[in-house]
């Protein structure tokens, strides 16, 4: 029998490229790619088995570690569960509170994704520009909601800081820099002849490979698929007129280049949260109570699912997450690998995919 | 000492090669050590080059509670890295399992169990600038007199 695959080249647990242990299992002929699969199993803690039975103030912490870099969403989705379990109603300034700090860290996280890429890729100069406007976002959200990356700023019935009148300004101020900078970095993005090299055309999801293997967020936005946005079932982003954006694509270009037009998308939705936002009290009443709910929400890498089910004093009796880069590390590996020319390209393909191992696994 | 010695101490102390690996974290602590290359913090300027490279590293930033995964994986990563060499344990999860130190859960901290820690920066997670102060501290101790020391 013809022998068909050469190598079978194991990627990780421990790269050069990767902030966090997977290993890809590539099959090759040559360079080229025939097949991968991903082994997990290195980031196991087992969060849901210990959230099981404990009272959602300690869950709430707990959910907000399932991720540290979209902790926010966790902490958001999580909260307005249990808010909608106990009915408790929540001040709109509040809930627009919750989504500038929502979008800035999204933020944050996408231009952490496209630093990795770009990082990836060896063009190191605009992997350090991103990591230095990164900071700026960090900042930002440091001086809303007093913590840089675990900052548990969403409670039931509310948000735990007002945004003060200079806070505020210096938002405003920041926002007209960072979308400035932003957009210099897309043009330098989109203009690169050797970056385009890298990107154009390699690692291609196609709109079907992308509704077969259920990808979501920015993944799928690059595949021509933006209709599966949870923001826009968000009543506080329908109140914004939020539309998602899409490419066509579906290559890596595409993914990083959804990723710097969310950013630039997210900059438009605080400015307009910081135009509408309402005077009032920052936390309504109200305790959770008992009930089940399945919840979902937007993070960076795509739709984020919660199954809760507490008890009268507020303890979670069932809890089970469903995060987004399952569905696109599935994408990743058995679609957007496969004849992928170079070595050097699975990585960057796997990274452009934006993948968040610790969520994954838990 | 001979002057030649301390010499050696002194430029070896501002080569630093550092690793990192993450052993069942949040993801939170290993974004705070990639903060560090940001220009902001210039972790390069103190002559300190971060790559994921055990076999060059000498300083190693272990993240996270010890997940089963990395059960023996770990040790040999460890032994991949050559001598002199230390371990930093970044964030409250490598030295008491922080959140993840609870009933029913699949993490075995502290990592110190494991491997040897040289040096601890509690926080969840700690600021890049603590990161960064804990591997400037640890440095002019790692290649100290090591050929004397042999």
């Amino acid at each position: 029998m013809k022998r068909t695959v050469d190598v079978s080249i194991p990627i990780g647990p421990v790269h050069p490229c990767w902030k966090e242990p997977a290993r890809v299992k590539c099959e090759t002929r040559g360079e080229r790619v025939i097949s991968a699969e991903v082994e997990l199993g290195y980031m196991k803690k087992g969060i849901e088995r210990i959230m099981k039975g404990r009272p959602w103030q300690e869950v709430m912490f707990l959910a907000e570690r399932v991720c540290g870099i979209c902790s926010v969403i966790h902490n958001m989705v999580f909260i307005e569960a249990l808010e909608h379990i106990s009915e408790i109603v929540v001040p709109e300034r509040a809930a627009y509170l919750r989504v500038i700090v929502n979008e800035l860290d999204r933020m944050q996280s996408h231009i952490l994704a496209n630093f990795s890429y770009c990082y990836t890729i060896e063009h190191e100069t605009l992997g350090m520009y991103l990591l230095d406007t990164r900071e700026k976002v960090m900042d930002e959200l440091e001086r809303i909601t007093g913590a840089r990356v675990t900052c548990a700023f969403i409670v039931p019935g509310g948000v735990r800081f007002d945004l003060r009148a200079e806070d505020v300004l210096h938002l405003r101020a920041s926002l007209d820099i960072l979308e400035q900078d932003i957009k210099r970095y897309t043009g330098i993005f989109e203009r690169g002849p050797m970056i385009a090299l890298r990107s154009r055309g390699v690692g291609i999801l196609t709109q079907e490979a992308a509704r077969e293997s259920c990808a979501v967020g920015p993944t799928a936005k690059a595949s021509g698929i933006a209709d599966m946005d949870r923001r826009l079932h968000h009543p506080t982003y329908q109140k914004l007129g939020f539309v998602p954006i899409s490419r066509n694509e579906g290559d890596n270009f595409a993914r990083i280049m959804v990723r710097f037009q969310e950013v630039i998308q997210s900059i438009a939705l605080i400015r307009k949260c910081l135009d509408q936002l309402p005077e009032g009290p920052i936390r309504g009443g109200g305790i959770p109570g008992a009930g089940e709910i399945a919840y979902s929400g937007e993070a960076p890498r795509g739709e984020l699912s919660y199954f809760i089910k507490t008890d009268a004093a507020g303890r979670v009796l069932e809890i089970s997450i469903q995060t987004p880069s399952i569905m696109n590390i599935e994408a990743c590996c058995h679609y957007m690998l496969k004849g992928v020319a170079s070595l050097a390209d699975v990585t960057s393909t796997f990274v452009s995919s934006d993948p968040c191992i610790a969520c994954t696994e838990r | 000492m001979t002057l030649l010695q301390s010499l050696k101490n002194i430029v070896r102390s501002k080569s630093i090669h550092v690793a990192y690996v993450d052993v069942g974290s949040c993801n939170g602590c290993d974004i705070e050590v990639l903060a560090c290359l940001a220009p902001r913090y210039d972790i390069e300027q103190y002559g300190i080059y971060v790559h994921n490279n055990p076999r060059e590293a000498d300083v190693l930033l272990v993240i996270g509670a010890y997940t089963p995964g990395w059960e023996e994986k770990l040790q040999s990563l460890w032994q991949k890295i050559p001598d002199p060499k230390v371990a930093i344990a970044i964030g409250n999860c490598p030295i008491s399992g922080c959140l993840f130190n609870r009933p029913h859960t699949l993490v075995d901290p502290p990592v110190s169990k494991h491997i040897p820690i040289a040096a601890q920066v509690p926080g969840c997670p700690p600021r890049p600038t603590e990161i960064l102060s804990a591997i400037l501290s640890v440095a002019p101790t790692v290649f100290k007199d090591f050929e004397v020391r042999k």
